[in-house]
């Protein structure tokens, strides 16, 4: 029989015994007796109903399904008596687990989702280590030579890919070109990760060949966004840089590659969006010869199956060894490799899982506070419990009717959070920075609806057990003889209840350690000096992309010279523009165009040389970042025709002349002669947490093909964004401008980490604060309350109010007292483990701890003064009389 | 009172797990409710086995779940009215074949412990 049909076969059932009970009544009547003694014959015959109905029913075997339902309506109805319990305790688990759910999802897809290739697993990215500068760079792109030899010899890898991040400018639909994310990679690449086209082929060996590879491949994306997915669209050629190239293939929906930078995490702001378009890398030039420089390239490998990662690192770093060995190298070589899913993750990965270790330290927290909460109800309830025990009951059947009105907050608490989540994921989505690895990717998904069963079960275990076994306690005989409803109980309960309180305020000072010191973490990046000042600029990116430029012997920079020259002097011009500049890489992007300065009078060898961020600037730059130049002045435009002076930043400064007197000195930097004519203080533009060395050169004698402008105005950027366009293309039509922000925006981009992290571990801690205040609170008032007659008798043998208050306070001392001292204790490991996500904050920062710990006390200081206020305030003669 | 201490001595309840078999038996007659059933069997051992209806109807109900007996609810033939039948299936009829068989043995090797003489001459 099926469960469903119990309905219908209990009331065949009741017809049954009522038919045959007629029955018997009527052979009891045919033996003479009274038709009243009848019935009553045929009843006691019958003997009790219920019972033969119950045992019936067990006969079915349906009854442990019978019995949770039961249980399940009548923890519904008691839910239902208390709205107001019930509300809370369902909006505390609903916020536990929805935050819990969202926060594994992020981590699902941003972490744990395997990439769309063949065993993600076994794709790596390595980099080479060049022992001269591996104090300053842990690890530098690879050489092509070196990729080529180690590629055909490395045992631990079964095939290796190089890559190159590029710039695409296609003009789509003729106007203005577009700029579209992509890379340059080896013919093999896509063959190596395991993918399929979807469309044409991919790329073949021949298509690397010198002047072969005018062909391309499209992501999904790319094909859906430029041609509308049109079918026909391989053979299609379009242009691209003024060049005819021919589409071959387009990837299939789910692949995306994530962004990786040939710099070890260089995970630049402005690479948010995913790779669109993928050309055949084509080796030349000086890549093809050198083998102790151009350092340019990013090589994707997959293991040999069973290969580990440190296992191909050893390899390729003996490798190289030999190699730099035999081949008389000047530099001292080996390898790195990391798993691509790490590499993408990077820094983003301990803070995801420090949010995740947060929020379940907050469902533990929930979980705690329902317990608490149960706890006091279950007490409540022990006379009903007593009288079912006296009733014959079964300890089983107690304990799950207990259990299941935790089972049922907890599972409509995960119905709500589910719900929450949904909505945080979107909220998330919002705010989130943009260069979230995979942040596009966030949904809802199966494994994580999976997980958020699993967390609401775990909360009901552990929100549950304790008051049911409380529930199993009541003694039938004590209770149901004590007069009062509340007759005192043991202290067992109370000692848990503690312990409960111990460990919630345990949990929240950690949670409340970690905050702090990641919020004071953040604010000190933003609020250090960093010797810019990003408010009121304008920064307007301009590609100079045609053909024009790409003159061979100097006259394509002249022209660019020229062109950008053109467009200062009209954006100067422009009213409401207080200066103008430009530079050659997009302010914090991170450490890049690294060179080493060398000095005619000073040479050192080679690992000693100091190196320094290259950044080829145009007259005004400082005034427009208002950057403090220290000493001498800035760049004139009197030496257009031959750049020969620098200006340096202090730190640069420092290295390079550590007498202290860089002014008029001298320099080697990208082989020529510079003399030093300023010094810049240490602004922070490639990184707010990074002061690195730069050198400023007159743009004039390497004009930037993507030109960075810089524009101090008290326009507003709405208004003032098309005009730059408008005049950028006046000068150069051909001129794509994909980024025009305001400079504050970016060096808001560049800490987004940072900043969502800190606001979401303050919502979680405010949470856990609440948490705790509510749990503090709920104990003392129930503790009070069911010690009125006490405080009664108190009073009326003359205790003073005071002395009242204090007992009360007391009680909390040791709960709250050993709750801090236990989460000072964790937060000693707890702030250990995230170490590496402080910036120059101490894991032991005095005011992190004494501030959450002072918190913590006022808060629970005030729950409880509460109840101890209306414990002082018993009139003894009302609680005398009510005994 | 159908219960008091004399007639507790006199009547014994039904052993346990021979009604599943008693009830198969009374069925091989032919189909009978519920209140059939249990008068039949008291009726037949002289009123000796007391048929409690607590045990009777559950266990109707659970040969009907191991599917021995079946039920229907049939207009009785000598009266207008309606009565929950039970009637021995194929399974039940084989059912009653093992259990009697058990029953024999069990009988028998009971006998044995108690009367060794007898089962020797």
């Amino acid at each position: 029989m099926k469960w469903w049909q119990i309905k219908k076969r209990d009331a065949d059932l009741e017809r049954e015994l009522r038919s045959d009970l007629e029955l018997e009544e009527e052979e009891q009547r045919d033996n003479g007796l009274s038709a009243e003694d009848a019935r009553y014959a045929a009843r006691r015959a019958f003997g009790n109903q219920t019972l033969i109905k119950e045992h019936t029913h067990e006969a079915w075997g349906w009854t442990p399904v019978e019995r949770l339902l039961q249980d399940a309506r009548y923890a519904f109805r008691q839910l239902l008596r208390t709205p107001g319990f019930t509300l809370v305790a369902l909006l505390i688990m609903a916020c536990g687990i929805g935050a819990s759910t969202a926060v594994f999802s992020i981590l699902d897809s941003v972490l744990l989702r395997p990439y769309a290739f063949r065993d993600p697993g076994q794709i790596v990215v390595w980099r080479e280590v060049l022992q001269e500068v591996a104090k300053e760079y842990p690890s530098v792109p690879d050489n092509y030579r070196h990729f080529v030899y180690l590629r055909s010899h490395a045992s631990t890898i079964q095939d290796a890919a190089l890559i190159q991040n590029a710039s695409f400018a296609i003009a789509a639909d003729g106007d203005h070109p577009r700029i579209e994310k992509g890379l340059n990679v080896s013919p093999n690449f896509f063959t190596m990760l395991g993918v399929t086209p979807m469309l044409g082929r991919f790329f073949l060996p021949e298509d690397a060949q010198p002047g072969r590879n005018n062909v391309i491949v499209l992501s999904w994306v790319a094909w859906q966004d430029l041609f509308h997915g049109d079918s026909g669209i391989v053979g299609r050629t379009l242009k691209m840089k003024g060049q005819p190239v021919t589409v071959i293939g387009v990837l299939p929906r789910d692949f995306e590659f994530p962004v990786v930078n040939e710099m070890r995490s260089g995970a630049s702001p402005d690479q948010t969006f995913p790779y669109e378009i993928f050309q055949p890398f084509v080796p030349q030039g000086d890549a093809l010869t050198s083998d102790d420089a151009e350092f340019a390239f990013l090589v994707i490998a997959r293991l040999k199956q069973g290969g580990t990662v440190p296992q191909a690192s050893t390899e390729l770093s003996s490798l190289l060894r030999a190699y730099s060995a035999t081949n008389h190298l000047t530099v001292h070589l080996s390898a790195v490799v990391e798993p691509l899913s790490q590499e993408v993750t990077g820094n983003i990965r301990k803070a995801l899982w420090l949010l995740f270790a947060a929020v379940l330290g907050l469902l533990l927290i929930a979980s705690v506070n329902l317990a608490s909460l149960q706890l006091a109800r279950a007490i409540a309830h022990e006379r009903d419990n007593a009288l079912r025990a006296a009733l014959g009951a079964g300890r089983t059947r107690i304990f799950q009717a207990a259990f299941m009105e935790s089972v049922i907050l907890c599972l409509t608490g995960a119905a709500l959070g589910i719900v929450f989540a949904v909505g945080g994921i979107r909220i998330f989505a919002a705010i989130a920075p943009e260069n979230l690895p995979r942040l596009h990717e966030i949904r809802m998904t199966w494994p994580v609806l999976l997980f958020s069963c699993g967390i609401s079960g775990v909360a009901a275990f552990l929100s549950g057990t304790l008051p049911a076994l409380q529930s199993l306690r009541s003694d039938p005989q004590y209770a149901l003889q004590s007069s009062s409803t509340r007759f005192s109980h043991g202290g067992h309960t109370s000692f848990v209840r503690r312990l409960l309180i111990t460990l919630e305020i345990a949990c929240t000072v950690v949670l409340l350690i970690v905050t702090g010191l990641v919020v004071r973490s953040f604010s000190r990046v933003l609020n250090q000096p960093h010797d810019f000042d990003p408010s009121r600029v304008i920064l307007a990116e301009a590609d100079l992309l045609s053909p024009r430029y790409d003159q061979p012997n100097g006259s394509g920079d002249s022209a660019r010279s020229e062109v950008i020259d053109r467009m200062l002097d009209k954006i100067r011009s422009t009213p409401g523009v207080g200066s103008a500049a430009i530079t050659s890489a997009m302010p914090l992007s991170g450490n890049n165009y690294v060179h080493s300065m060398y000095r005619p009078d000073h040479p050192l060898p080679e690992s000693e040389v100091p190196t320094a961020n290259l950044r080829n600037v145009s007259p005004g730059y400082f005034a427009t970042m208002q950057t403090r130049l220290i000493a001498g002045h800035d760049l004139t435009t009197s030496e257009r025709a031959n750049p020969q002076s620098a200006i340096v930043s202090q730190k640069a400064a420092q290295a390079a002349w550590p007498d202290g007197q860089a002014l008029g000195r001298k320099f080697k930097f990208e082989g020529r002669i510079y003399a030093v004519i300023g010094v810049a203080a240490d602004a922070r533009i490639a990184n707010l947490k990074e002061n690195i060395p730069v050198v400023y050169l007159p743009f004039w004698h390497d004009p930037p093909g993507a030109v960075f402008l810089l524009i101090r105005t008290s326009r507003g950027l709405d208004e003032f964004a098309p005009l730059i366009r408008r005049q950028v293309w006046d000068i150069d039509p051909e001129a794509a401008v994909p980024v025009i922000e305001m400079l504050d925006a970016q060096v808001g981009r560049s800490v987004a980490p940072e900043r969502l992290v800190s606001v979401v571990l303050s919502l979680f801690g405010v949470a856990a604060l609440v948490l705790a205040i509510l749990g503090v609170y709920g104990v003392l008032a129930y503790s009070v309350s069911l010690r009125t007659p006490e405080f009664g008798i108190r009073v009326a043998l003359g205790s003073s109010k005071l002395k009242l208050i204090r007992l009360v306070l007391l009680e909390t001392l040791m709960p709250v007292g050993g709750g801090i001292l236990l989460g000072l204790l964790a937060s000693l490991a707890a702030t250990r483990a995230i170490r590496s996500l402080l910036y120059e904050t101490s894991p032991a920062d005095p005011l992190s701890m004494v501030g959450s710990v002072g918190i913590l006390l006022v808060a629970t200081f005030m729950a409880a003064f509460l109840p101890a206020h209306r414990a002082s305030r018993i009139d003894p003669m009302k609680v005398l009389r009510a005994e | 009172m159908p219960s008091t201490a004399t007639q507790k001595q006199q009547r014994i309840g039904v052993l346990q797990g021979t009604l599943d078999m008693l009830i198969l038996r009374t069925l091989l007659y032919g189909p009978a409710h519920g209140h059939q059933i249990g008068k039949h069997i008291q009726r037949t051992t002289n009123e000796f086995l007391q048929m409690q209806h607590g045990s009777l109807y559950p266990a109707l109900h659970r040969l009907e779940e191991r599917g021995w007996v079946s039920a229907k609810w049939e207009t009785a033939p000598d009266r207008n009215r309606e009565f929950k039948y039970y009637r021995l299936t194929d399974k039940g009829r084989k059912q009653l074949v093992v259990e009697e068989s058990q029953w024999k043995q069990m009988a028998e090797a009971v006998a044995r412990v108690m009367w060794p003489a007898a089962e020797e001459s």
